[in-house]
């Protein structure tokens, strides 16, 4: 195990005497900075510079300073997205995450039957891509065929011609992703559980807590930086919304844009439409939203840390 | 390389994971670009039908026995080819020499300034053959912008409605006494069933929903209205288009409900047809082939029948679908390119192809007299539809594309789902009752459209700005 370093470094001594600072890790990381300058910054600054320009290909181009940004603050469709994109983020966190805690405490409880065989199932629909999940999910929410009306009309009488998908959009929406993602959220709280001190629950039993004293003074608090964790993965992902609406309102915002999401609009606008400078525009607003939303987690978890 | 052998511990010499890792680095280099394919001469050709690809294989062989350039064609998805003309055209890269596209991509080809279009302008060929006279005038305008033509016509596409013969005939209903829409429900409503009396009706007339965005389009194109006008800007706000979504609303919401929701393309919209959910539906001649392979068990249980008109006299088609050929405007050797478009798209051959696999009848008027279009179809219960489609072809209704048509087919979308929202919320509403908040949203959105109409500098320049 020691030659290796030994030798890497008599190597990287022998460089040191021909030059300033060691060359070896420099080139080792090069490929990636050159990665993270090809596909990442030149990107950013190409899509900002584009942001400012109303343009068709690169032959036809003109400079419309800050005007997308300025349409874009009154633009209706903008704001339904926006709107439509919020909406579902606080959906997939507060009935998401709950639920995913929920159930990561309910299998974590180590006399339970059938633990295993239990998390397999609830993380297995995230092996799932979210393309078969949409079209899974079409077919499911049909209103005379479909699984659930056919279902609910059998048990309750439920109307068969619930309209899932046309007036209930975004709580469909919100059932599919949740079906998808709440083992995969589930697996990171139960692994924060896992990392919980069982001796300070037992010493908060002994000084007489009860079940939700300790999961509120004694399991929260200690879960609470992977929960903040998954709240920002959970924002970030809510934003970033296609797949699955592409494919259950085949390919449009959906009755009314009910279920038009920021991407989904910047997609058409970008891909559909042909106007790269504005779809440039809406990507900026979406990246200044999540990085608030970033500096928010950063503030909350500082926050947890001094406390 | 430096020597790390250790004369203390006598271990053999190690290659530092630097090297190694530049090592990889390089063949993987070396692999990658091995694995670059030559790009072969021939020009390429990209269609997304899986039938007319079966089609064009025969035709292209023989094209390339005698002739130049030779042309290889490949099967894309329709999305594949869409992203990658766009590609093509936005970076003035080369794509397909020749493109065969769908309707609906070509309005995003004429997003930009005319001279901008990726698309060879065709208009003077045309005109200089005849050609202009010779194909059906309706079939150009989808593949027409700002006066100009930029494809060649696949197909005509009119419009009929598909019928359960079996049911209507059954209940001793003769539909030649319809002519209008009003007929349409007049003499059909008998055939409203309401299931186990749940105060629920359980068999409509009509294959219509406020969420049919392509049916809704046939209904407006065939009422004279539709998303854009002939100098491709927004037309939204007409009196054509209040009335049909108006009735939209109320067939579907209204006093009366007419309209059952049995999705075109899908399973379930199939499984609702068989069972009799809806009586009607829109099916133009490419539908036929669909309900043939999708639905045979519907053979001899159909028929076909104009689509009712809106006033008496009025037109009876309307328009859905439609594809064309366009040469790409960087490809080399234009002519030799038209060529081979004509070779495959008008000859009498294809023609024949078209509509005996396809049942597609083909945009050239001289070929309509073929009396393979008169012979009698036993899933249509004996009708020919071929010579039905031929005889309302001429009166297919122009459709034409902007960049603006995206935008304002969309916004129809909306209205149709809000004004159903509106009849819902009325409870009695009928296209009377429901003409006004129509109109008021129609008008809206004819503003909303034009909005992003004057931002495009491309098309309505600002003055004083440069491009």
């Amino acid at each position: 195990m020691s030659a290796q370093p030994v030798a890497s470094l008599s190597h990287s001594r022998v460089q040191s005497r021909a030059l300033p600072f060691p060359i070896a890790p420099w080139l080792l990381m090069a490929p990636f900075f050159f990665g993270v300058i090809l596909f990442t910054l030149v990107p950013l600054v190409s899509s900002f510079q584009l942001s400012t320009r109303q343009t068709f290909g690169p032959e036809f181009s003109t400079n419309v300073g800050a005007g997308n940004f300025k349409f874009l603050a009154s633009d209706p469709l903008f704001w339904t997205a926006l709107r439509n994109t919020v909406v579902f983020t606080l959906g997939s966190v507060l009935i998401q995450l709950p639920l995913s805690l929920l159930l990561a405490l309910a299998l974590n409880r180590p006399n339970l039957r059938g633990r295993t065989f239990f998390r397999v199932s609830l993380f297995s629909p995230v092996l799932v891509g979210a393309v078969f999940v949409g079209m899974i999910f079409a077919v499911i929410f049909d209103k005379r065929t479909g699984l659930i009306n056919r279902a609910l009309h059998a048990a309750f009488g439920w109307d068969i011609d619930f309209p899932w998908l046309e007036d209930y959009v975004m709580p469909s929406l919100i059932i599919a992703t949740t079906w998808q993602y709440v083992g995969f959220n589930m697996v990171y709280f139960l692994a924060a559980l896992q990392n919980v001190s069982a001796e300070l629950g037992e010493a908060a039993m002994l000084d007489g807590a009860n079940a939700w004293n300790r999961f509120r003074h004694v399991i929260l608090p200690a879960i609470m930086p992977v929960g903040t964790f998954v709240v920002l993965l959970s924002i970030i992902g809510s934003f970033q919304l296609f797949e699955l609406p592409y494919i259950l309102l085949n390919g449009t915002g959906g009755p009314q844009n009910r279920g038009l999401t920021l991407v989904m609009y910047l997609y058409q606008t970008g891909f559909q439409t042909g106007d790269l400078g504005y779809a440039s525009a809406i990507g900026w607003v979406m990246a200044l939203i999540l990085g608030a939303c970033a500096i928010g987690h950063r503030v909350v978890s500082k926050r947890g840390e001094r406390a | 390389m430096p020597n790390h052998r250790s004369e203390q511990t006598g271990q053999p010499p190690r290659i530092s994971v630097f090297w190694l890792v530049a090592a990889f680095a390089l063949a993987s280099t070396i692999g990658v670009l091995a694995l670059r394919t030559e790009r072969s001469s021939a020009a390429r050709m990209w269609t997304f039908a899986r039938l007319h690809y079966a089609m064009y294989v025969p035709a292209v062989e023989e094209w390339n026995k005698t002739n130049e350039p030779k042309v290889e064609v490949s099967l894309l998805g329709i999305q594949a080819v869409e992203q990658r003309m766009l590609s093509s055209f936005l970076t003035r890269k080369s794509g397909a020499e020749l493109m065969e596209i769908e309707r609906r991509i070509a309005s995003r080809a004429f997003a930009g300034p005319l001279d901008g279009v990726g698309f060879l302008d065709l208009t003077d060929r045309l005109k200089a053959e005849g050609l202009d006279q010779k194909i059906n005038a309706s079939s150009f305008t989808p593949w027409s912008t700002r006066g100009r033509i930029f494809g060649l016509p696949h197909d005509v596409h009119p419009v009929m409605l598909g019928y359960r013969a079996d049911i209507v005939e059954a209940a001793g209903i003769d539909v030649s006494k319809i002519e209008t829409w009003d007929d349409f429900i007049t003499v059909l409503s008998p055939l409203l069933y309401d299931d186990k009396g749940l105060r629920r009706t359980d068999r409509f007339l009509l294959n219509m929903w406020e969420t049919h965005m392509d049916t809704i389009e046939v209904l407006l194109l065939q009422a004279g209205g539709g998303a854009v006008d002939p100098d491709g800007m927004p037309m939204l706000d007409n009196d054509a288009n209040a009335r049909v979504m108006a009735h939209i609303a109320a067939w579907g919401h209204g006093k009366d409900p007419i309209a059952g929701d049995a999705p075109y393309f899908s399973a379930s919209g199939n499984r609702l047809l068989l069972e009799g959910f809806v009586i009607a539906s829109f099916v133009p001649d490419w539908m036929c082939n669909v309900w043939r392979n999708e639905i045979p068990q519907l053979r001899g249980k159909v028929k076909l029948m104009p689509l009712p008109s809106w006033e008496r006299g009025g037109r009876r088609t309307s328009v859905w679908g439609g594809s064309m050929l366009g040469i790409s405007r960087d490809a080399e050797n234009h002519d030799q390119l038209w060529e081979f478009a004509k070779h495959l798209y008008l000859s009498p051959e294809l023609s024949r192809e078209l509509y005996t696999k396809g049942d597609i009848i083909s945009p050239v008027k001289a070929f309509w007299s073929d009396p393979m279009y008169d012979k009698p179809d036993a899933y249509f219960s004996g009708q020919a539809p071929g010579r039905m489609y031929i005889n309302l072809a001429t009166d297919v209704p122009p459709r034409y594309s902007s960049p603006f048509s995206l935008l304002a087919v969309e916004r129809l979308r909306t209205i149709a789902s809000r004004l159903a929202s509106f009849a819902k919320a009325q409870g009695n509403a009928t296209p009377e009752s429901l003409l006004p908040e129509a109109r008021r949203l129609l008008w809206e959105a004819q503003e909303e459209v034009m909005e992003h109409a004057r931002r495009n500098r491309f098309i309505t320049p600002l003055e004083g700005e440069g491009s």
